[in-house]
């Protein structure tokens, strides 16, 4: 029975979702668009609809974000593990947890959801910055604001095309749940045995873990700042005004404070999740320390701005910067090891 | 050395700057290194990670590592300090550090002298925090105020513990502890180095609720 709410309320995500996502790509794909003519033209009209179309991009990302974790509620409402005495009488004898019964509490930031996540940091971001600042104040500034709205709009029409979260929710998740139903359907005790003894550890130390719940938000965020710091070190390279360094750098001391952290925490975790694992030296550790000493050596040369050639060598590190970021975020994909997205 | 010496300090911060940039960056270029030697292996002798050979990759890392943290540190070492001790006694003292280090290496392992360094370093750093903290005069920074300098010290006394952390208690029980020390002087340190403004204002409104 719960089974069944759960599957009624996977197809009604996708039912809401689906539309909802299709919509934010083609007015990501518009923003896109009118972004570039207002480059091209300077057009002030152009740059009002811009503004506009990222603000509608914004609220649409928030409300698929909202249907997002009312799913995400309802595998927490409906999907109930149920420990078989023997196998909890197992589990507290051999590992001293005392456990019968087992929700997920899954964070809304996994799987397919990432890039959706990173996507709606962004609009958030933009959304901030262009309170904070009047970027049609001058020419310059505008332009940069519709670089901004490019920028939002290439990861709003990716998240469509590569990483659509609600095309097939959560498809990893859906999986294991649907292969415990069928291990409970089977009704033989080994098999329920080996599925319950796998999705424990998998609930414990990946789906219901703080961990989880902190580690890739805190870098999601991050990353999301950091996006507004690449754009300001791109301006850089061209145009020697103050604001785009001062943007630049407000955004990369906030994300660079969060990507600290946020690496940080997810150590004692690693440490106890991953214990006799093969973890040191990863490709996906490796990216991570790589992007975080590149982003500590662009705070370092930012003191120094005022000095000969010091500006341009900033904006080239901050580009080098974000350059490493994309690379380590896709390191998941494409590179082997226990953070790899076949693990 | 001499023309080293008679340095500006604006001269020398910079270079310090430079040279600290450069090392981050080459342990950027060792981490890109790991990634590559990792993929390769990992399609030419798929489960090589069950084997020796992954263990003497990790071996082989640490060993690139090894020497540009040595220089991070001292680095670190000519950078924190020169608030409290005069910069040709403290280029004086990096250098020294640096060969007994080199010594220490080659009579035990690099292991032995980095820990070394690392304790030394503590205690320098320690030491700057807590005249830091009391608000002692004489200290001078790149960017002034009490919140900056503070935050300062914290960060790089937080990045030494962290790093003596992983070479030299890696497997002791006080591993974690000794972690959660460092990621919180490095949290606290950050925060008050990048938002020193707030950082004043929300201990004023504590100071004030307290009074009041």
């Amino acid at each position: 029975m719960s089974y069944q709410e759960y599957l009624t309320a996977r197809e009604s995500i996708t039912t809401l979702g689906q539309p909802i996502i299709t919509v934010i790509f083609i007015a990501a794909l518009v923003l896109g668009i009118v972004s570039i003519y207002h480059i091209l033209s300077s057009d002030v009209r152009a740059y009002r609809l811009a503004d506009q179309l990222r603000k509608v991009v914004t609220l649409l990302l928030i409300l698929g974000f909202i249907i997002i974790a009312w799913f995400h509620l309802r595998i927490y409402q409906t999907i109930e593990l149920v420990y078989p005495p023997e196998l909890a009488n197992y589990l507290s004898l051999n590992m001293g947890v005392t456990v019968t019964s087992v929700r997920f509490a899954v964070p809304l930031w996994i799987e397919t959801e990432k890039l959706y996540f990173w996507t709606l940091c962004i609009s958030l971001f933009l959304g901030l910055t262009n309170l904070r600042y009047d970027f049609l104040k001058t020419q310059m500034t505008a332009l940069f604001s519709s670089s901004l709205n490019i920028m939002l709009s290439v990861f709003g029409v990716l998240t469509y095309l590569t990483s659509n979260p609600f095309k097939e929710p959560l498809p990893g998740l859906h999986s294991e749940i649907t292969g415990w139903y069928q291990a409970v359907g089977a009704g033989d005790l080994n098999i329920l045995y080996g599925a319950l003894y796998q999705l424990y550890f998998r609930i414990i130390y990946y789906y219901n873990s703080e961990y989880m719940w902190t580690h890739p938000p805190m870098l999601f965020i991050a990353y999301a700042s950091l996006v507004v710091t690449f754009v300001g070190c791109v301006f850089m390279l061209f145009r020697r005004e103050k604001i785009f360094d001062r943007i630049s750098y407000n955004h990369a001391k906030f994300g660079y404070l969060l990507l600290t952290v946020g690496m940080l925490i997810g150590y004692p975790w690693a440490v106890v999740a991953w214990e006799g694992k093969d973890w040191w030296w990863d490709p996906k550790i490796n990216g991570s320390i790589m992007m975080w000493v590149l982003y500590s050596a662009y705070l370092h040369t930012r003191i120094y701005l005022k000095r000969r050639n010091m500006w341009r060598a900033t904006a080239i590190l901050g580009i080098i910067c974000f350059l490493s970021l994309v690379f380590t975020y896709l390191l998941t994909y494409i590179a082997p090891g226990i953070h790899a997205i076949s693990q | 050395m001499t023309l080293t010496l008679k340095m500006k300090p604006k001269t020398y911060d910079f270079y310090l700057m430079v040279l600290t940039c450069a090392v981050l960056a080459i342990i950027g270029l060792v981490c890109m290194y790991g990634i590559g030697y990792y993929t390769y292996t990992n399609e030419t002798t798929p489960q090589w990670t069950q084997t020796s050979m992954y263990g003497d990759y990790i071996d082989s890392m640490n060993q690139y590592i090894y020497p540009f943290v040595v220089l991070l540190l001292v680095a670190l070492g000519l950078c924190i300090p020169k608030r409290i001790v005069p910069r040709q006694s403290l280029l004086a003292s990096g250098i020294g550090m640096l060969v007994v280090t080199i010594l220490i290496a080659l009579v035990t392992d690099i292991g032995t002298s980095l820990a070394f360094l690392l304790a030394v370093s503590i205690v320098v750093q320690a030491a700057v925090m807590v005249l830091t903290l009391l608000g002692r005069g004489g200290l001078t920074y790149e960017r002034e105020g009490y919140f900056v300098q503070t935050g300062s010290s914290m960060l790089h006394l937080g990045t030494v513990i962290f790093v003596l952390d992983f070479v030299s208690f890696r497997t002791s029980d006080l591993h974690l502890s000794v972690f959660w020390v460092a990621t919180i002087l490095i949290t606290i340190g950050t925060v008050l180095s990048f938002y020193p403004g707030e950082a004043g204002s929300v201990v004023r409104m504590l100071l004030k609720g307290r009074s009041s």
